[in-house]
């Protein structure tokens, strides 16, 4: 056990016997409890003890960092050398900065001691339910983790959050297999605070588990079309993340090469889009109490009703392009559902795809995009006719957005995000 | 440089448990100009010691962030009650692998460090020459990024071994105005194995490169979309090496067959035309050294080259010493792990399509209608083998010219049919090595391909 307290005011006064005057530091002491399994068989039990430490300094302007896993003493005092002699070394950017003065808190999120007998009879218990409720399913790997941490955070402004966490998550990697033929591979996965629910009752699994057993069989879509697609809640969180690295990102805002670089109180996206970046959500296992800059973080709306209200910027891009930081350092993503059962948006489809993950590259800075769907679906007049395969999708980002004829009323959350199904009209479907 | 400390630590290994004992350092450097802003200036160092411990093929796994004997005897002890955990609760009788050779293998790289000044000094020193040179570019980024891993290896019944892998690159990011006023970008990656001095002692070196890549984003601003639906290309180098990673390397590692992946019934079959070859070399490839060269796997097991497809027909899987003794194959050096936090996977090393016959003057005359796709900004691919590559360069082909250059478009397919219409294979192959290969854990990986004139979906508008 280390007292991390005690290590995070040593390096403070290493910091402060170097003559920093404005630095930001993090500490930490974290442990991992790992099952894995592969076909169904636990064939790993994985434990690790970790610690970690990182410096962030900023010397007349001139911001260098430093990071390392030991919280010995010379260790720690190397970071501080070693973030020093970054920061020396750097340019002057008058908008390197931390954030200003934060009251101090202490955040208590999830269990702090695993259980692992229980969680390995919930694994398996879980195991023995795919083998005997999807009997076409190969499971070939599941890794279900237990992950806590206590850790500090603490700058020059005086502020210090403290904070100690602990998650369960299990991810899955699976396949259709009927011992001819193979579906490409899928993946889902889930976190939780507690072992009260079979892991098979959580989240999509059930849904993608199904989808990914009725991929065996493929049918022929025809000719290149533009059609509607119906984004299912993972391939709309995909979407969503593109959007925002592409034109709400402090990168991108820097760069000034964002189509969305003074579009902040115009209409982006159809009026149904409300999208937010919550740190404290009930909706959410994960929470995010502190940005990078240090700010305490709060509950951003994004685009409200179709209309951009905010880019994502951090401190560094706010002073640089005097635009309002953002404080939230985003992760956790909630698209507010809306009226529309699932099946009503399916029903709408004359013809189209619905898509269950994209599989393509990170769109160019116009937002073109084009990739494969993957365990996707060919839909006519309201049906799915079956599985498709090779089949690429083409459009561009920002339309998709504005396009959007239906958000489902159902909102699946795998504990960090949470998403719900979008139909879009205009896309460029061409398969086989 | 780690110090061997743990190799007396032999003494403490279990009974009737077979053992690998890692003590593994592993440091990166990064900084990141944005316009000639200093957005990113950070150094990260993480050690420790990890042991695996296996019994009836169930492993036990432990790792501490603390590089003393005493810590190597507590993992030591964790991770055998972890294997213990899992073989009281197994319900069937595991295997036991069989021993590998001994031995103590030390090749010597050092893994030199610099001050944080130098790799700003150089990324300052490249942005300059492209601001001066380039000014009506719309952005810029120029990235240093170092990595390293130093690893000592102990092991029950295997080989045993102090190894060092150091690598550095300079990424060079160009952003430009379209004639349609919307922005392109092209990137190109400079630097190898080795530190800093090995790879970048003359920057002006690079200047001709960078004159190149910015003609390229000049072709590429006067760009088209691509006509979707299928095509004959000619895949550049650099794609043929994505090919030979993504959609062929992936279904060939054999967690991945047993996982049920297209290779699993094609083993002996024909997947490729006869023109195609491709090999995972361990650390020797054509006579030179290997891009990323590895000499000992994290379990042990001496590196030797693997032969998956030798014209055309597949032969062979990437092992870990559990699947070689599950298909009857040689483990023969293929399961490495990122962090001392991590247990060893199969992973490839550095895997290439062998080169044929034709020059790419001959390819391009060859095509009276068609692409030549040069490069790749990623790629993805899945155990049916079907594949995705975001292509950032190419260029159109008509009546056996080259034409203009392509926007960013997208290539897909089903590798093994894909690679069974590959008729032309040119005289050279082209290495990458900058990137990570994902797959639990991040780990640098090489790759080379060189151009093949094939039959591909391409997306479009």
């Amino acid at each position: 056990m280390v007292d991390v307290l005690e290590r995070a005011s040593v390096l403070e006064d290493m910091l402060k016997a170097k003559g920093v005057s404005k630095y930001a530091i993090d500490v930490s002491e974290g442990e991992m409890h790992e099952l894995n399994t592969e076909l169904s068989n636990f064939t790993l039990y994985r434990t690790i003890f970790s610690n970690s430490a990182s410096v962030v300094v900023y010397i007349d302007n001139k911001k260098g960092s430093a990071s390392g896993n030991s919280l010995l003493d010379e260790d720690l005092q190397q970071l501080v050398d070693d973030a020093c002699s970054g920061a020396e070394s750097a340019v002057a950017d008058e908008a390197n900065d931390i954030a200003p003065y934060q009251e101090p808190e202490v955040f208590h999120t999830g269990p702090y001691e695993p259980d692992m007998d229980r969680f390995y009879d919930r694994m398996e218990e879980m195991l023995t339910s795919i083998e005997q409720e999807y009997p076409k399913i190969l499971l070939m790997q599941t890794i279900g983790s237990y992950t806590k941490s206590h850790s500090v955070y603490a700058n020059s402004n005086g502020t210090r959050f403290e904070s100690f966490d602990g998650v369960y998550n299990v991810g899955l990697e699976f396949a259709g297999n009927d011992g001819e033929r193979t579906t490409g591979i899928n993946g889902a996965s889930v976190c939780m605070h507690d072992l009260d629910t079979p892991i098979l009752d959580l989240s999509l699994l059930r849904t993608m588990l199904s989808n990914t057993q009725d991929s065996l069989y493929v049918v022929p879509m025809g000719e290149k079309f533009e059609g509607t697609v119906i984004f299912d809640p993972n391939a709309t969180g995909s979407f969503v993340d593109m959007l925002v690295e592409n034109f709400m990102s402090s990168t991108v805002i820097v760069e000034g090469t964002s189509l969305w670089l003074d579009k902040v109180g115009e209409q982006v996206s159809h009026e149904s889009v409300t999208l937010r970046l919550q740190s404290q959500d009930e909706r959410l296992v994960v929470q995010s109490p502190v940005t990078e800059d240090g700010y305490r973080a709060q509950n951003v709306t994004l685009i409200e009703n179709g209309v951009l209200q905010s880019h994502l910027l951090s401190l560094y891009a706010s002073r640089k392009t005097g635009r309002p930081v953002t404080k939230n350092s985003g992760s956790c993503y909630v698209l507010e559902p809306g009226n529309t059962p699932y099946k009503e948006l399916l029903s709408g489809v004359k013809r189209g795809l619905l898509v269950g993950w994209f599989s393509g590259g990170r769109p160019g800075v116009n937002g073109e995009f084009s990739g494969v769907a993957k365990s996707s679906f060919y839909i006519e007049n309201g049906e799915i006719k079956g599985t498709v395969m090779e089949t690429m999708i083409n459009g561009n980002l920002a339309d998709v957005f504005k396009n959007v004829t239906g958000i489902s009323s159902e909102l699946y959350s795998d504990g960090i995000m949470a998403f719900p199904y979008v139909r879009v009209e205009g896309i460029t479907i061409s398969g086989a | 440089m780690l110090e061997d400390i743990i190799s007396p630590c032999k003494a403490d290994f279990a009974e009737g448990v077979q053992t690998v004992l890692r003590g593994h350092e592993n440091r990166s450097r990064r900084v990141v100009l944005l316009k000639g802003n200093l957005v990113q200036n950070s150094r990260n160092s993480s050690s420790g010691i990890s042991a695996r411990v296996t019994k009836g093929g169930r492993n036990g796994f432990s790792s501490i962030g603390s590089y003393t004997p005493e810590a190597a005897r507590s993992v030591l002890a964790a991770a055998t009650e972890n294997a213990l955990f899992l073989d009281a609760r197994a319900k069937e009788p595991g295997i036991t692998f069989p021993a590998q050779p001994s031995g103590l293998i030390t090749p010597h790289r050092d893994i030199i460090d610099f001050e944080q000044k130098r790799f700003i000094d150089a990324c300052r020193e490249v942005d300059a020459y492209i601001e001066k040179t380039y000014p009506n570019l719309i952005s810029r980024r120029i990235i240093y990024t170092e990595d390293s891993q130093d690893k000592i290896i102990v092991t029950s019944d295997a080989a045993s071994g102090h190894v060092t892998y150091p690598r550095c690159y300079i990424y060079v990011m160009l952003t430009a105005e379209s004639k349609a006023g919307v922005p392109v970008e092209l990137f190109r990656a400079f630097g190898g194995a080795g530190s800093f001095e090995d790879n970048f002692s003359n920057l002006e070196s690079m200047y001709p490169e960078i004159d190149n890549l910015y003609g390229k984003l000049m072709d590429k601003a006067e760009g088209v979309y691509a006509e979707a639906g299928t095509k004959t290309v000619i895949l550049g180098g650099m794609m043929g090496g994505m090919l030979a990673h993504e959609a062929v390397g992936h279904t060939v590692e054999a967690d991945l067959v047993i996982g049920g992946s297209v290779a699993g019934p094609n083993l002996g079959k024909r997947v490729a035309s006869d023109l195609v070859s491709l090999v995972d070399y361990a650390h020797t490839a054509f006579g030179e050294e290997a891009p990323l060269p590895v000499f000992l796997d994290d379990e042990g097991v001496i590196a030797r080259d693997v032969t998956l497809i030798e014209n055309g027909i597949l032969k062979g899987y990437m092992n870990n010493r559990d699947t070689a003794e599950r298909f009857g194959m040689e483990a023969c050096g293929n399961a490495r792990a990122w962090e001392f936090t991590d247990e060893p996977l199969i992973r490839m090393r550095n895997t290439a399509v062998l080169p044929g016959t034709s020059t790419l003057e001959e390819m391009i005359a060859s095509i009276d209608d068609g692409y030549y796709l040069i490069d790749s900004g990623n790629g993805q691919a899945d155990l049916t083998g079907e594949f995705m590559f975001g292509v950032t360069l190419g260029y159109e082909i008509k009546k056996g010219k080259l034409g203009r250059a392509l926007l960013d478009t997208t290539v897909s397919g089903i590798a093994f049919e894909m690679l069974k219409s590959v008729d032309m294979v040119s005289n050279n192959i082209t290495w990458s090595s900058s990137g990570f290969c994902g797959k639990k854990q991040p780990m640098p990986v090489g790759m080379a391909g060189p151009e093949m004139r094939c039959k591909i979906t391409i997306g479009g508008r």
